[in-house]
Order: structure tokens, then sequence, then C-alpha cells
């Protein structure tokens, strides 16, 4: 009954004409991005949140929510007609789709894929609703050693499922805390490496860091060499996929549903690895592995469909915990926080309305883009014509009035530029940069949190690892930590990220 | 990679000494009650350990190939320069020129040089960006962009 009354109050805020307003705009802009190699959600929602000081939390929300589930649609286009994934979750769609398009079925493809993720997309919904209360009450009872570990957890499981060097990554992990500490401490007001720059009192700013990492740095990194896209020239027709198509997706998309929901949950690029995976037990559980690679349809719907699942369940340690588990719920937090609100076990009880209202908003999401991108798949290829050399000076442009907008700064101008440098030699050297803005998000709730505990515990660490879930938390995360130093377990991380994508 | 990876290492040490000696400036605290430069200090002491794995890694590879070097490559150096320093003399002018006249010739350097077109397209290009740009997020979102000597 309980639920039903939180739904009556999710449907109030999220069918107001304002937000149904910017949850469109959210979809429209995210499958727009999603579309478009160059720019990704984090880079867009970053560009996009200086857009919502002046709205209501809900409509902020609602929209940024709207754009990172909006880019996983969007990305399968590209994926499926050009054969470059527009965001790194739908790198396995280009497998199978690409080949369904070489084979003049590039219709049902997208059909499928679009199809796919609505049901993914409104089942993971489904699970959100009915987890999230009860993680929420058990959440109530954690004290600052239970977030501590579990903010180490986190962060060391985002690690050890980021491709490469597990020192690299952990390197930029504490890069990401050391940049979040800048500014003025939170207990005793002392100014921590500011070098006597005004600018740095309050801190380095969340949405430069992660413009110029992701937006300044992939137009450097894209501007390298010139850029040639081969867009499939087919007439799409046929979206609506076939009985035969429906059954041989059916299966898929269940199991990718349900994958990626779960897989969401857990720190680290859920949507990414629940793509990958799902390709892989889809060749396995098939009585035709050999079709894979060569156009089979599941190879299509179960990543698509655990790519979209993934999203919902990624909101759970967000609204739940108040932990982001990955870069853009990183962002999501940073947003709510602008906007006074803390996410975490009470906001369901203080932000009814809000923590309502982005649940259905999703949902509402999910139907607006199943309209979006089947009859305006003819749109979106057309944008995928537009040459780099005029994407890229607008793209830069919005990075650079997006940064301004946020502190009227210039000197976030620079701190983006530096940044842009940055992210473009890390990608160089091989260092990847979500570790750092998660770490950079995660960073001062964490020195918070260990300072709590060790004045709670009167300076013992044995805190740690007497309270059942803190020690839970740090014996696997110590695990995950020494497993490159196990052979097999290294052996295991290696098979995770990379497959043969060419 | 091997030269990458020695290179980036030794530059992570460093970044990772100067943590801890900052973190050490600000006062660790005690265990009781920790204080403003405890994180600091440990973060500074596990960069420079991970620093140190990754150099100790990097020593023990095979030497790299002969001509893949640190930045080398087919990279179109000029383009990528041209476009940061484009940027950052943007950044410079940006409040003195105000926003309209600044952004429009950042484009029009944009669309000319770096990959060029024709003066008509570059022209138009850019000063419909800007206007439109203007338009969203000065007038209809009421951003507060730098209006510059003119306004």
């Amino acid at each position: 009954m309980d639920l039903l009354n939180y739904l009556g109050i999710g449907f109030s805020v999220a069918l107001q004409p304002v937000n149904l307003f910017y949850c469109f705009v959210g979809v429209f802009i995210g499958t727009l991005i999603g579309v478009l190699p160059g720019i990704g959600p984090v880079g867009a929602m970053s560009l996009l949140l200086p857009t919502t000081f002046k709205s209501t939390p809900e409509a902020a929300i609602i929209m940024l929510a709207g754009i990172y589930y909006g880019a996983m649609y969007g990305g399968s286009t590209t994926s499926i007609l050009v054969n470059i994934p527009g965001e790194a979750a739908s790198v396995v769609t280009c497998l199978d789709g690409y080949q369904m398009a070489r084979q003049g079925r590039a219709g049902p493809a997208l059909g499928i894929a679009a199809f796919g993720s609505f049901i993914a997309g409104t089942l993971s919904i489904l699970g959100l609703m009915l987890l999230a209360p009860p993680l929420s009450r058990i959440a109530i009872q954690f004290g600052p050693p239970e977030y501590f570990t579990l903010m180490v957890l986190g962060l060391t499981i985002l690690i050890y499922l980021a491709h490469g060097s597990m020192p690299k990554a952990l390197i930029m992990a504490g890069l990401g805390i050391v940049l979040g500490l800048i500014g003025l401490d939170s207990i005793n007001a002392r100014p921590r490496f500011t070098f006597e720059r005004m600018e740095l009192i309050d801190g380095v700013g969340l949405v430069p860091i992660v413009m110029g990492l992701f937006g300044i740095s992939e137009v450097l990194l894209n501007l390298e060499q010139v850029i040639r896209r081969d867009i499939f020239e087919t007439k799409i027709k046929g979206l609506f996929p076939s009985v035969k198509d429906w059954r041989e997706s059916l299966g898929a998309m269940t199991r990718g549903s349900l994958l990626g929901f779960f897989l969401g949950i857990l720190p680290g690029g859920g949507a990414v690895i629940s793509s990958f995976i799902s390709y892989a037990i889809e060749k396995r559980v098939s009585k035709h592995p050999e079709k894979f690679g060569k156009g089979a349809i599941e190879g299509v719907a179960g990543p698509e469909a655990a790519n979209n699942a993934a999203t919902g369940g990624a909101f759970i340690p967000l609204l739940t915990l108040g932990i982001p588990p990955n870069v853009v719920m990183a962002m999501l937090l940073g947003a709510f926080m602008i906007h006074g609100v803390q996410p975490g076990p009470l906001m369901m009880k203080q932000n009814p309305g809000l923590f309502w209202g982005v649940i259905v908003s999703m949902y509402i999401g999910n139907f607006m883009l199943l309209v979006l991108n089947l009859p305006l798949i003819g749109m979106w290829v057309q944008l995928l014509k537009v040459p780099y050399k005029i994407l890229f000076p607008l793209i830069l442009l919005f990075c650079l009035i997006g940064v301004y907008s946020v502190s009227n700064a210039v000197f976030d101008i620079y701190i983006m530029i530096l940044f842009g440098i940055v992210g473009y030699l890390m990608k160089k050297f091989d260092y990847e940069g979500a570790p750092l803005v998660l770490a950079f998000v995660l960073g001062p709730l964490m020195e918070n949190n260990l300072r709590k505990s060790l004045i709670m515990s009167q300076g013992d660490f044995s805190i740690f690892f007497t309270r059942p879930l803190a020690a839970a938390s740090l014996i696997v995360a110590l695990f995950l930590l020494v497993s490159p130093f196990i052979p097999w377990m290294r052996k295991k991380r290696e098979e995770i990220p990379k497959e043969e994508i060419t | 990679m091997k030269k990458k990876d020695i290179l980036s290492s030794l530059f992570w040490m460093a970044v990772g000494f100067e943590v801890c000696y900052g973190g050490y400036d600000l006062e660790l605290g005690t265990l009781h009650d920790p204080g403003s430069g405890f994180m600091f200090f440990w973060v500074g002491v596990i960069m420079i350990g991970l620093s140190l794995a990754v150099l100790v890694k990097a020593i023990r590879m095979k030497p790299d190939q002969k001509g893949v070097g640190l930045l080398r490559g087919e990279v179109r150096w000029t383009k990528i320069l041209s476009v940061l320093a484009a940027l950052v003399l943007y950044a410079y002018v940006f409040t003195y020129l105000g926003f309209i006249l600044s952004t429009v010739l950042l484009l029009l350097f944009l669309f000319k040089a770096v990959e060029p077109q024709r003066w008509s397209w570059a022209v138009m290009g850019a000063v419909i960006s800007t206007l439109t740009a203007y338009g969203v997020f000065q007038l209809w979102l009421g951003s507060q962009l730098p209006r510059g000597f003119l306004g």
C-alpha cells in the first residue's frame, strides 16, 4: 500500500508539465549525444548542469537522469549503422548490429535495440522501486565506519574493473582524492592546497574537471587524425521485428535485464561490463553460437537490454546510500548537492516527491525514448552525417559556456583547459579518468567519515573490523586489491574488459 | 610503453612526494583526532608506493620497438596546439572583449584555421552559433555572460 501511495506521489510530480518538459529535453539530448560520437553522457550532463540552476531540484535531476538513460538508447544507433559505438556501453552492439545492417536488416536491429532497451529500462525501474525502500531502511542504521568502508569498496571495485593496470588506476584514484580535498577543511576551516588563490578556497569544481577530462581531451584526441565515418547507405525499413526475431530475442532480453540491473548496482562500469557479459552469456547459451558476430539478433537484444537495465540499478546506491557507483552517478550526486539535496537513506522520507518523482519520470522517459527512437531514426542518421570539423567547434563552445555559467569564473575555464591536457596525456599514457572523477567526489565524504570513525573509536582502527558490514567491505576490497598477485584472479580480471573490438 | 610508464611513474612519484609534504605541513594530528593533513599525507604515501610499483614493472619490461616513441606517430600536433592556444587566449580576453566578440573570433578561428572551410560558411557558422548560444544561455536561461568593453 505504501508503495502505491509513493507511486502516486511520484506520478503527481513526474506528470507536472514542467517536469515532463525537462524529461523530454533530457532523453532527447541523451539520444543526441548517444548518437554523436565525441561526447558522452558525463560531458553532456556537466554541460547542461548550469541550465538547471533556475529549475526545481526535481526538474534538474529528471533531466540529467534522462540524459544518462537516453544516451544508452542513442548509442546503439551508431553501433548498428556506422559500426562506431556512440557510447562505451554500445561497443558490443557493433559486433552483430552492424552485420545485421550489412545484411539489409538494419530496421529489425534498430527496432529490437529500442524495444529491448525499453523493456529492460522498465524492468530495472520496477526493481529499483522494490529494492530501494528496504535498502534505505537498512542504510539508516549505518554509521561513519560503514560509510567509509563502503566507499573504499566502491572505489576498489571501480579500480578492479578499470581497463589496464591496477596500480595506475589506483594512482588516479589517489589524485582524485587529493583534488577533491582541495579547499577549506570541513572540520576546522583551514585552507588546504589552495596555493593562496581565492578561487580555490571552495575547492576545484566538478564540472571543469569532468568537462576537461571527458570533453576537451576527447576533442583533442579526435583532432589528431582525420575521422572518416562510413555511414551504411541503406534504406531502413521494417523497424518492427518479426515474430521469429521476437522469439529469438525475448530470452536474451530477460537475461540481459536481470544481469544488467544487478551489475548496475555494483560500482564500476555497470552498463559497459554488463553488455559484454550479456553478449558472452548469449553466445554460450545459444544453439547456434557460430551465428554470433555474423548478425545474430540475440547479440543485439541481450547487450542492449543489459546496458539499459544497468542504468536503473546504478541509481540504487546513490539514492539509498548517497554513494555514487560510477562517474555518471557522481555527476548526479553533484547536481543533487548543488540543489541542496543530500541523497541517502533519509531522502525517501525527507523528499518523497523528488525520490519517487525521479523514479516515475524514468518510466515516462523510457516511453518517450521508444517514441523518439523508432520514428525519428531517419533524423538521427542524418545527424551522423554532420562532419566533425563542424561538430568540434560547437562541442568546445558548449564546454566553454557550460563551465563559465556554473560559477561565472574565468578561472574555471583555465582549470577545464588544464584538465583537457591532463586527460589527453592520460589517454596517451594509458591512465583512466573514471577512478579520478569518482574518487574526486568520494574523497571529501571518505575523509569526513574516516575522521568521524576515528574520533568515535578514540583512534582505534579496530572499529573497521569489529562492525560486520565494515569488516566485510574491507575484506572484499582487500581481496580485490591483492588479486593481481593471485595468478587465476589476474587472468580473470584480464578477461573482463577488452574484447575483440575492431 | 616502457618509456611512457617510466616517465609517468616518475611524474606521479613527484606528485606523491609533494602531496605527502603538503599533508605533513598541514599537520597530521593524532589518531584520536586526525588533522587537516592526515588524509593528504597517507594518500601521498600510497601514491608514491604505487608509482614505485609501476616504475619497477616498467624497468623490467622489454625495450620499446624502434619508432614507437612517446608522442610520435601520425599525430597532427599543430592542430592540437593551435586549439589549445586558442582556448587559452579566449579565456584571457573573455571578460575584456565580452562573450559575443570573443566567441565569434574563436569560432571563426576554429572553423577556418583548424579545419579549413569556405569563408562564407565560417563567418556565417561563427555568428549564428554565437548568437544562438547567447540567446539560449543569456536570454533564456539567465546566465551572466560578460558584455566586455562594448557593453
